[in-house]
């Protein structure tokens, strides 16, 4: 960086989170005007690290330069006051407020009494000037989630930001909402607003950014070289780190997102068995009483046939959530009906579905998935408890040495089956859940964001339990964000779109035609 | 007419202060339960303040103290200590009604009630029928007004929402939530004082023991009820003495014919189908409900 100041540098930054280093003397500087991508897999420390650089995180050591000056650390005022705006992965602006309160609420400077229509007035230009056309008066929990980013970059831009920093801005959009970030980005940099992109897709990382920097286990692996200089292998292999043998080349491949348009899909890869297998699951119609838990399902329909793997695509809020309810029975069915394994299960319990072989990975593990104050024994054991009958005898020792050899036997990482679920990593906390939905007498296994937040290695790990639920004959439902993910596991995709399955692919994918159909464009 | 419109301002504003209170603290993110405690304490600190100065003023001023630093002590132990604030508002509570008969106790022996020399300033014969109202009752809906726009119409009012539906977003624009949580306490703490001294000097001129009787949770119900709004929590606590009005009236009339604890049951039989009712119309408190500290991630 000789020659030219940075638009913002961090010297020799670390961060430690109790025993655990998220961040070891991490050195880098950003040029300015330029767009700027931050790349690492899950864990490597990159939301720290954007952290740090937006005041939010005190770096336990090391120090933060934007301009020439240095900003105190971990002080938000400090680093907005300096120009530096981050935009959050999971958002960050309260769900009531409307768009207008929202811009309101993130400025500086003398506010005093407003009215509505003032404040409708005043942030009117600066929306239009980033794109965004949508009444101001609009809540921002009625967004959808494009727009919803879009208020979001707004909000950061209220200050006249120098330096925006954004958090994996493309984990929640659709192919078509990622081109139109990115073109608003360039228009940014454009304007000269130095940007900073945490993302963990080669692909994206290739089309837009300028330097790239990679971080693995909070260590600085490559320090913003240009783009020109590197290739997606040398990346991939600077994300991952020294190529592990159990990750096959194409998994590999999609984990990072390094494929070209559509990630290659070997025919040895799909389906073992016959692919055509009797139907498991069929559900005809179904349209779901709205019930304020998300979108409600609107005529849809879908088979899964015994051997196969079946992707769920869409942009988040289409309805996925309510489909998995609805499988469960957890959804109130206005018309329609739900079979599983030949029997109509539509009136059923979830214990009667769980009889009839259905097994779920919910979406949230830590919520849905599993007690996190319970000991792992009970949370494995919940399955067989809560099929018995009210009243009968539990074993807990007889339990505990099940679920010991059971967790053994998934490679869990875990000191005693009487430690709390909540004291395990990710990773490890998502392989209690597939010891205990997967197993012999499941014939369809709901699959919902089973790999989201997980490590490389992890996600690997669950992919391959996934298709040997397939191999033995299961159906499976895999529901994912993650194109790249469904690209090369799944046998056949669907997309969701509106509370319906609105299209249908099979391999050979194509990214652009999928993308289209999750948007609902005219092909 | 105008005696029934007289009783209810004058069962209501006490309620109507504190639930303003209450509705501050939960749109900083607290459910409130203390609101019983610092109302006994206030009426209390301004009983005893005018008993032993003969100044109104002081007694108010003592008043205020007296809440303000309960206030500060249950930010202390939910934001500091990491309490759960719904224990530690009960908590308050408990300290509010035992402090209150331990210090009546402790400075007039045995008695259980203070007499105030004086009660607050009137509205006067100017007013009519009315004028045999506080000044702190005329005072109510300025109050009401000027909150709800520093709560609806500045920015620091949304900063201050955005403590209690989605901390995380309040501490990302640079503003911290526990030191927003600290004023709003703070703030209600003299709204507290301003609903005991009324209670206790509006009219009486007397305090006694337990003479709040679950006044302070009503006022809660009416946040929740109020959807967390400040007008909405006004026109609810007015609502409930209305209610409450009712009842007595209703004795009044039916006496004879109705059980007594039946008719005095009136107001919190309002207050749970208020409440339910809110739960009912546009969602209520869901916002707020749901919010907490359960996303600041």
């Amino acid at each position: 960086m000789q020659g030219e100041e940075a638009a913002l540098a961090c010297v020799d930054v670390s961060v430690r989170f109790g025993a655990v280093a998220a961040l070891s003397g991490v050195s880098l500087a950003f040029a300015p005007g330029r767009i700027h991508a931050v790349v690492g897999q899950n864990g490597a420390g990159k939301t720290t690290f954007a952290r740090v650089c937006a005041g939010m995180v005190r770096p336990t050591a090391g120090e933060l330069r934007i301009g020439a000056q240095p900003v105190p650390v971990g002080k938000v005022n400090a680093a907005r006051a300096a120009g530096v705006e981050l935009v959050h992965q999971s958002f960050a602006l309260p769900p009531s407020f409307t768009i207008a309160e929202s811009m309101e609420f993130g400025a500086t400077g003398s506010g005093g009494i407003f009215t509505r229509r003032a404040l409708e007035a005043r942030w009117t230009g600066h929306l239009k000037s980033l794109g965004v056309d949508t009444n101001l008066r609009t809540r921002i929990r009625d967004l959808p989630v494009e727009t919803r980013q879009a208020v979001e970059i707004a909000r950061a831009l209220v200050t006249d930001a120098k330096i925006l920093i954004l958090d994996e801005p493309t984990a929640v959009l659709s192919p078509a909402g990622v081109a139109t970030l990115f073109e608003r980005l360039r228009l940014l940099s454009r304007r000269g607003v130095t940007i900073i992109l945490i993302l963990h897709k080669i692909r994206e990382v290739l089309d837009i950014a300028e330097t790239i920097s990679v971080l693995r286990g909070g260590r600085l692996i490559e320090a913003a070289i240009p783009v020109a200089a590197i290739d997606a292998a040398r990346l991939a292999t600077a994300i991952i780190g020294t190529p592990s043998g159990s990750i096959e080349a194409a998994d590999q491949a999609a984990l990072v997102g390094g494929g070209g348009g559509a990630a290659p899909v070997e025919t040895a890869r799909v389906s073992a068995a016959a692919p055509a297998g009797p139907p498991v699951f069929e559900m005809a119609g179904v349209d779901t009483r709205p019930d304020g838990e998300g979108r409600a399902l609107e005529g849809a329909s879908l088979t899964i046939r015994r051997g196969e793997i079946v992707g769920v695509a869409g942009v988040e809020g289409n309805g996925q959530h309510t489909l998995v309810r609805a499988l469960a029975g957890l959804a109130g069915l206005d018309r329609g009906s739900i079979c599983l394994g030949g029997t109509d299960v539509t009136a059923h319990a979830l214990a009667q579905r769980r009889a009839a072989g259905l097994r779920i990975i919910p979406f949230d593990r830590n919520s849905e998935g599993l007690s996190l104050t319970s000991a792992l024994w009970e949370n494995w054991s919940a399955r067989r408890l809560l099929l018995g009958r009210l009243l009968s005898p539990i074993a807990p020792s007889r339990l505990r040495n099940a679920c010991h050899a059971s967790l053994k036997e998934w490679d869990v990482r875990f000191a005693d089956t009487g430690q709390p679920a909540g004291s395990l990593s990710g990773g490890n906390a998502q392989k209690v859940i597939l010891a205990r939905e997967i197993d012999a007498d499941a014939s369809l296994v709901i699959a919902a964001q089973p790999t989201r937040g997980l490590d490389i290695g992890a996600t690997a790990f669950v992919w391959q339990a996934l298709r040997a639920s397939r191999d033995r004959g299961c159906g499976v439902l895999l529901i994912s964000s993650d194109l790249d993910e469904l690209f090369d596991i799944a046998d056949r995709v669907v997309v969701m779109l509106s509370g319906r399955i609105a299209a249908e692919f099979s391999a050979p994918y194509n990214l652009a035609a999928v993308g289209a159909a999750m948007t609902g464009a005219p092909q | 007419m105008s005696d029934i419109l007289i009783a209810v301002l004058r069962s209501g504003t006490p309620l109507i202060y504190v639930a303003l209170a209450g509705m501050l603290a939960q749109r900083a993110g607290v459910w409130h339960l203390g609101l019983e405690g610092l109302m006994i304490a206030g009426a209390c600190a301004a009983a005893v303040g005018v008993e032993q100065t003969g100044s109104v003023a002081a007694g108010l001023a003592l008043a205020v103290l007296v809440c303000v630093l309960g206030s500060t002590l249950l930010w202390f132990v939910v934001e500091k200590l990491r309490a759960n604030p719904i224990i530690a508002g009960l908590g308050l509570t408990g300290l509010g009604l035992g402090g209150a008969d331990l210090t009546v106790q402790s400075i007039y022996g045995s008695e259980a009630s203070v007499t105030a020399g004086a009660g607050l300033p009137r509205l006067g014969d100017a007013f009519g029928a009315f004028g045999v109202l506080s000044v702190l009752v005329a005072a109510m809906p300025v109050v009401v007004l000027l909150l709800w726009v520093l709560l609806r119409r500045t920015r620091f009012g949304l900063r201050l929402a955005a403590c209690g539906e989605h901390p995380f977003a309040a501490r990302s624009v640079g503003v911290a939530p526990s030191r927003m949580r600290l004023i709003a306490l703070m703030g209600g703490g003299v709204l507290c004082a301003l609903g005991g001294a009324e209670l206790a000097l509006g009219t009486l001129q007397l305090f006694s023991n337990n003479m709040t009787a679950g006044r302070g949770f009503m006022a809660f119900a009416a946040v929740i009820f109020g959807g967390g709004h400040p007008i909405g929590s006004a026109l609810a606590a007015l609502f409930f003495s209305i209610v409450e009005a009712a009842g007595i009236k209703a004795q009044l009339v039916f006496g004879e014919k109705a059980p007594r604890d039946l008719l005095l049951a009136l107001p919190y039989l309002a207050t749970v189908i208020g409440v339910w009712i809110s739960g009912r119309l546009r969602g209520g408190l869901k916002a707020a409900a749901s919010g907490g500290e359960l996303r600041d991630n």
